[in-house]
């Protein structure tokens, strides 16, 4: 018997400077939507209707538009960059739809219409300037790209930062897609930071990459690089430059759990041995299958019935144990510390010893609270540690 | 004590006063999340407590108790509208308002009105603190001159280094030179002119 259908609307570029995530998003939210057709877990299948705004922030208005008057969908995956979910938040809200946003974000917003999949401010740079603090130094160059996630990144890493009585070196910023990077590494050469924080995204950071690695290397100096979004397919792109850098996230392929081995086997049987799930498509495929479990559970595809299905349902993803906070629609799960290496893997060197529940407006931190001098890793007294 | 960060609103104590429903819903979510205490309020009401931010709806407006109009006035408020007509928003800029939010209320918008809330609060308190002393100060320009006269004929100084004696004496005493002024021009208490020195 055909199991009947629900139409569910996927946004990712496909197109334009972002095109790689976006890619990677597609290729894991489209693994979950297969997998979830043919389990009789589920007495529905997923009908995905998927749309290429071409890295045009316009065109995510556009796009948007189409699912829902004309597919009629009432859940949608996808967005990538902030800017991207703010186009599509007005029409979610006035239509009363669901969107499912796969990336991490930079906090401080709660639509009752979006379901934050992705690591909130606490999860991914939190334990990153902890870390940094406690264990490599007081002084941080920043460098990133000239938009929200960079500037809301270098703000709370400037508050721990001076809180700790440390100082910011410096703030420089490209523009999205800027490869003129030299200028910044000369000055990293010349002025011998203990640590760079590289929060550059897309080609910007791979050039950076390249160029600090070649620059540092001939003047002899071994200075950290540090990320808060560098994922696997990233290090293939930049190459053995991309050796060393101590990134925090949620996912690594590297993650030694029965679900995620279960799901990289599925992910190199699909899409070649030599390839690899990146932090944001692996969230991609986690919204795909907590969408199906609420719808699942729920029923229905009524948005109300869904959410409420989907808060506190615990779904073991191949990146732990994650579930939704009902009280602010982001996702509950654990922070890692990795540092990646030569062969565009991450090693695993901390983790937080639970999932933690999402800050999205950092309500819980204290950043008078000073570091640990001990040479521990980031942990408890900054963390909210849920069991 | 480092005062609190406008960003933080974690502790903070909200007097709310809202008359539809899904807004309150929406308020009292958006605060749990940020942190915030709410104290419920119906004008007319006493207000028992002391908020250090008040949420008003313009549909409660005016508020006729003067004793409550004195009451929010000494924490930020911030106006919800209904309506832009200039009659209504007469009514709301009788409470000064440091923020305001468009009705319906969604969650986004909140934690920016009341960072700019507490934020313009605390650049007006200063702003006062300013104008007070700048009022203190023009108040005793004229003992000032009193003063410096008296020395110049005292003393037999000009203007300038009359202006100095005086400044210099009310460091070595540790007094702003409008008390040591007053002083002057009260006790005829002169600066030695071997401050001059």
């Amino acid at each position: 018997m055909t199991k009947p259908s629900i139409p569910v609307g996927i946004i990712c570029s496909q197109h334009g400077p972002y095109q790689a995530m976006g890619r990677e998003i597609l290729k894991s939210a489209m693994m979950a939507v297969d997998e979830i057709n043919e389990q009789d877990e589920f007495d529905f299948a997923i009908s995905a209707h998927v749309r290429d705004p071409r890295g045009i922030i316009s065109e995510y208005h556009t796009v948007c538009d189409d699912l829902i008057r004309n597919v009629g969908v009432e859940h949608i995956i996808g967005c990538y960059t902030s800017a991207s979910r703010k186009q599509v938040l007005p029409i979610v809200e006035r239509t009363d739809r669901l969107l499912w946003y796969p990336a991490r974000y930079e906090g401080f917003e709660c639509s009752d219409n979006v379901i934050y999949v992705g690591a909130s401010p606490n999860h991914n740079v939190l334990p990153l300037v902890r870390y940094v603090l406690d264990n490599l130094s007081r002084e941080i160059f920043c460098v990133g790209s000239n938009y929200v996630w960079t500037w809301e990144t270098n703000r709370v890493t400037r508050e721990l930062v001076t809180a700790a009585r440390g100082k910011i070196l410096a703030e420089r910023l490209l523009e999205l897609g800027e490869s003129a990077v030299g200028h910044i590494v000369d000055e990293i050469v010349r002025r011998r930071p203990p640590v760079v924080f590289n929060t550059l995204v897309g080609s910007s950071s791979y050039d950076f990459i390249r160029a600090f690695h070649a620059a540092t290397s001939a003047a002899g100096l071994d200075i950290p690089m540090l990320s808060c979004s560098l994922c696997e397919p990233e290090l293939k792109i930049a190459g053995p430059a991309s050796a060393g850098c101590i990134t925090s996230s949620a996912y690594f392929e590297s993650i030694q759990l029965p679900e995620n081995r279960a799901f990289v086997a599925r992910w190199k049987a699909r899409h070649g041995e030599h390839s690899s799930p990146s932090v944001d498509g692996q969230s991609a495929y986690v919204a795909v299958y907590l969408l199906a479990r609420a719808l699942q559970r729920a029923g229905t595809s009524d948005i109300g019935e869904v959410r409420r299905a989907a808060a506190g349902h615990r779904y073991n993803s191949p990146q732990g144990p994650v579930w939704i906070d009902g009280s602010n629609n982001h996702c509950v799960l654990t922070p890692r510390l990795a540092v990646s290496n030569a062969e565009g893997q991450f090693d695993i060197f901390w983790e937080a010893e639970a999932p933690v529940r999402p800050d999205p407006y950092l309500t819980q931190l204290d950043i008078a609270a000073s570091p640990a001098r001990d040479g521990t890793l980031p942990n408890a007294p900054h963390l909210r540690v849920v069991k | 004590m480092s005062k609190p960060s406008s960003f933080s609103l974690r502790g903070r104590k909200a007097l709310v006063a809202i008359k539809d429903e899904r807004d309150a819903t929406i308020v009292r979510r958006q605060f749990e999340r940020l942190g915030i205490d709410i104290v419920a309020w119906e004008p007319g009401a006493k207000i028992d407590c002391r908020p250090d931010v008040t949420l008003i709806d313009d549909d409660f407006l005016p508020l006729t108790s003067p004793v409550q109009r004195a009451v929010l006035g000494r924490s930020p408020v911030i106006a919800l509208l209904g309506t832009e007509t200039p009659s209504r928003l007469k009514l709301v800029l009788e409470l000064d308002p440091a923020s305001f939010l468009v009705k319906p209320l969604r969650s986004a918008g909140i934690y920016a009105a009341l960072v700019l809330a507490f934020e313009r609060s605390e650049r007006t308190s200063e702003l006062k603190q300013q104008v007070v002393k700048l009022e203190q100060r023009l108040r005793s320009r004229r003992v000032v001159l009193a003063a410096v006269l008296q020395v110049m004929h005292t003393h037999a100084l000009a203007e300038p280094a009359a202006f100095a004696l005086i400044r210099r004496a009310a460091m070595e005493q540790r007094k702003t030179i409008e008390e040591l002024s007053a002083e002057i021009t009260a006790k005829g208490s002169l600066p030695a002119q071997r401050a001059l020195s």
